[in-house]
């Protein structure tokens, strides 16, 4: 193998993470391992999201040299399942550890047929080589299963490899032969044979530089949910190659408001035409759109059955449909904040209140019949708007319990429970 | 002494002659479900009510959400005889929950009223302990043999009507129950589940399981729940006049709920939504408002807590359009007193229109009131259809369309009404030419573009 190749491992790391979960309505720690790969001699280390995200409490690296060495999370990006990690330099520095850095390659420049190599710690077998060929490289998911219920892969398409990929090889590389990282390994389709897709390095570097430099990924939203417009042409009597179909418009959206609706075909963003015939197409659109800064002034042409028609609108920011998390230790309930995406997909008036993600057996909420699922959306008659609204009424009850008054939606229905010491 | 334990002699001796001439007031009916693509039949029991061969069926005998003109083909047995005659349809009682049935002239003369074995005004009703048996029907390829279940009455508990709840099981759900001197003591009501420990090789500690047994029950309504309304014989098969508040999803107030609020004494119904254009909401009714009182009554306490669901809307089911209702309720910590002028229930998802497509593969329903209340939509901008049926793997199917699917446009142009989608429908499948149709529909939070390829 090339020297490049040599150096590459090592630069690949085990991770060991202990994350701390509160579905079970209690403080869980959960411990995981996946592989990552450092990508500058101050110690950055690029891996899955879904490896380590902040739900991370300990993070363990294994470096090539089998010395171990805490890191800490610089930043994460579910949409693109990758965080950024950092070695601790203090102890770097004390131990005098060594290290390599490994370099990218340009993930465009791929072929299908090319021979690639992925790197990992496949079942916690440090280190694994594994080899195969690019066997597609833009593959668009249909459907996104996500990191943990955050949102995955509507702004990247993926490169599709037959190296073989195992539980443990997330957050490794996947490398050319002269050892660059042309991918992030990612995901694999269990139980089928030697179907594997990593994230392609031109928007790993793209992440990478955002994380470095602000922490996280800050994207514009307008509220589309684009379709491809293949064999529809004739439907809309357009030219092949030219439009992108709206399949939805989420409402209360900058593209709702601007007057967008269902069934429009999108034929230019600020004049520049789109081509969103085919589903692989998809990603490439929502991605410009998401990486104009958040209050830019987008300019989109449109067509409606036969009339062409232009709306300006004013991009918003970007956010997760999931919100922060927060366990009550007296009450024996976990619950996550209702975020503005939450609310929408689920049709609830307005972002009010905390969604009950799991309940301890035994304890007040239990007991009381909160259940997960429920939308805590008043405590002793005052509104749920915040997590520290949870936190100061957990505080209160702690310091002196006494019942507590829950308003809860579930489904459509409203509920009304008591908890008490 | 002795002439005691000589009577109790001759009444067991007379038991078989006692039901074999209450057997004559129970039926069973079959009726058929046909849609689309299947036929349904279904059988179940009922009780005769009066001299022109009227039968009440349990609630749970007809699926409410299938409509009146897709249930045909009644026919009525007469226990241990194979051989059905034709009987109407009459709908279904919103108070009670009965569906009424009637049987053919020609078989009137072999039925005999429940009535005929009421206890004179004024008699006791059943107790605690009492000995009582009623009638079971075995199923149709034993020519629906009557049989009697025995047993004595356990607990009686308002639910919210008074129920006898019996040792045992004591009739088919819909079968009547006597006492041991032959009087009607009450209807057979659905039965409870019961919960049974499942073992099995994989699970050798047992799982607990619930079965319910559908074919007799140990509950059985009073009969003072039963024969007052066995006159509500329903105007029309959908039962309307309905009364209509508009109050959505009823929740009980639970104890310690009711204790927090310092309502020890009170039960209450907390209004989950107040829906759009309703009498509820014409009255000032608002979500979250706690409902303690109806008609200057307070709710009664029930055990369990929900029961005063049930209790609420029979009460409103007892009311007439067009009547008001006083509602005491409590919002925040005010009480308030609202006049609700009742209204007719808007159209029912059973009583809309629809119409099968052939071509395209799916049935289009027009959209009713429930159909937005359901969407969170406006309900005062009815538009669009509901894609009632999806037939498996036909184009519709192949393309993307789901049951329940919100149909919106139908080639870029919007569908304003039912008919006017029918129109356009038709127009399609008529089409030679045609090759697709483009639908928009709405579902869940989310629209989609789906093209259908026609053959």
């Amino acid at each position: 193998m090339s020297g490049g190749f040599d150096r590459l491992l090592d630069s690949v790391v085990r991770i060991d993470v202990s994350e701390l979960n509160f579905e079970d309505g209690a403080r869980r720690i959960d411990a995981s391992i996946g592989s990552g790969v450092i990508l500058s001699q101050d110690g950055l280390i690029l891996t899955n999201a879904h490896v380590v995200g902040p739900k991370a409490v300990d993070i363990n690296v294994t470096l090539s040299s089998l010395e171990r060495v805490n890191a800490k999370l610089i930043g994460w990006d579910h949409w693109t399942d990758l965080s950024l990690l950092k070695l601790n330099p203090d102890e770097v520095k004390k131990r005098s550890l060594a290290f390599k850095h490994a370099e990218f390659g340009d993930s465009d420049k791929l072929y299908v047929g090319e021979t690639v190599y992925a790197v990992g710690t496949p079942h916690g077998l440090t280190r694994t080589v594994t080899r195969g060929i690019i066997s597609n490289n833009n593959r668009y998911f249909e459907d996104t299963e996500g990191v943990d219920g955050y949102e995955t892969g509507n702004f990247n398409s993926w490169l599709q490899t037959d190296a073989a990929i195992n539980p443990g090889n997330s957050g490794g590389p996947l490398v050319t032969e002269d050892g660059r990282v042309v991918g992030i390994t990612s995901r694999a389709y269990l139980g089928a044979n030697n179907l594997g897709f990593a994230i392609p390095s031109v928007i790993a570097k793209r992440i990478v530089a955002g994380l470095v430099k602000d922490g996280t990924i800050t994207r514009s939203y307008i509220g589309i949910i684009p379709k491809a417009l293949q064999d529809l042409e004739g439907f809309y009597d357009l030219a092949a190659n030219s439009g992108v179909l709206v399949d939805s418009v989420e409402a209360g959206s900058p593209a709702a408001n601007a007057g967008l609706r269902a069934g429009d075909v999108i034929l230019a963003i600020d004049g520049k035409k789109v081509d969103g015939r085919f589903p692989e197409e998809l990603p490439m659109i929502q991605n410009a759109i998401a990486s104009l800064p958040v209050g830019s002034t987008l300019v989109l042409d449109y067509k409606r059955a036969s009339n062409d028609a232009s709306a300006t609108l004013v991009t918003a920011r970007l956010d997760s449909r999931m919100g922060e998390e927060w366990v009550s230790d007296t009450w024996g309930i976990g619950v996550r904040k209702v975020s503005r995406a939450f609310a929408r997909e689920n049709q609830l008036a307005d972002d009010t209140g905390v969604l009950v993600i799991g309940v301890q057996r035994g304890f007040p909420a239990e007991i009381a019949g909160l259940s997960r699922g429920d939308i805590i959306t008043k405590i002793n008659q005052s509104p749920v708007d915040s997590l520290d609204v949870v936190r100061a009424t957990d505080a209160a009850y702690s310091a002196k319990p006494a019942p507590t008054l829950f308003e809860v939606q579930r489904e459509r229905r409203v509920a009304l429970v008591v908890l008490k010491p | 002494m002795a002439a005691a334990s000589c009577i109790a002699g001759a009444r067991a001796a007379e038991l078989p002659a006692l039901w074999a001439e209450r057997v004559k007031c129970t039926v069973a009916v079959e009726y058929v479900t046909q849609t689309e693509l299947e036929r349904r039949p279904t059988v179940a029991y009922g009780t005769v009510v009066d001299s022109q061969g009227t039968i009440i069926l349990p609630s749970a005998a007809i699926d409410l959400r299938v409509s009146p003109s897709q249930i045909r083909d009644f026919k009525v047995y007469v226990p241990g005889d194979p051989e059905g005659t034709p009987a109407e349809y009459l709908g279904r009682d919103a108070y009670t929950g009965w569906h009424f049935v009637r049987a053919s002239a020609s078989i009137r003369g072999r039925l005999v009223p429940v009535t005929a074995f009421a206890a004179p005004d004024g008699a006791p009703e059943t107790g605690l302990a009492d000995e009582v048996w009623g009638i079971g029907i075995r199923n149709k390829d034993e020519d629906f043999m009557p049989y009697i279940l025995q047993s004595r009455v356990a607990l009686v508990q308002l639910l919210p009507q008074r129920t006898a709840i019996a040792q045992q099981e004591v009739a088919g759900p819909g079968l009547p129950v006597f006492d041991r001197d032959g009087r009607f003591v009450g209807l057979g009501a659905s039965s409870f589940g019961q919960t049974f420990l499942e073992f099995s090789g994989a699970d050798r500690d047992g799982a607990p399981i619930m079965l319910v047994n559908l074919e007799e029950s140990s509950a059985f309504l009073v009969a003072s729940e039963v024969l007052p309304y066995v006159a509500r014989i329903p105007k029309n098969v959908f039962g309307r006049p309905l009364a209509w508040l508009g109050a959505y999803g009823l929740e009980p107030m639970d104890r310690e709920v009711a204790a927090f609020l310092k309502l020890e004494s009170h039960s209450g119904a907390v209004v989950s939504e107040v829906l759009e254009g309703s009498p509820a909401e014409k009255a000032g009714l608002k979500a979250h408002d706690i409902i303690l009182g109806v008609d200057g009554k307070p709710l009664p306490r029930f055990r369990p807590d929900r029961v005063v669901v049930d209790y609420v809307e029979r009460l409103i089911a007892a009311h007439s359009p067009g009547e008001t209702m006083m509602l005491s309720v409590l919002r925040g910590s005010d009480r308030i007193e609202l006049k609700v002028l009742l209204d007719e229930e808007p159209r029912l998802v059973r009583e809309a229109d629809r119409m099968y497509f052939e071509k395209i593969g799916f049935s289009a329903r027009e959209f009713v009131y429930g159909d937005a209340v359901a969407r969170h939509s406006k309900t005062s901008e009815l538009s669009g259809v509901v894609a009632h049926l999806v037939k498996p793997n036909g184009p519709a199917d192949v393309a993307g369309l789901r049951p329940d699917d919100w149909i919106k446009e139908i080639d870029g142009a919007e569908v304003p009404d039912f008919a006017s989608a029918v129109k356009r429908l038709s127009d399609i499948e008529k089409d030679p030419a045609r090759t697709e149709t483009v639908f928009l529909v709405n579902r869940g939070s989310e629209t989609a573009v789906l093209r259908i390829k026609l053959r």
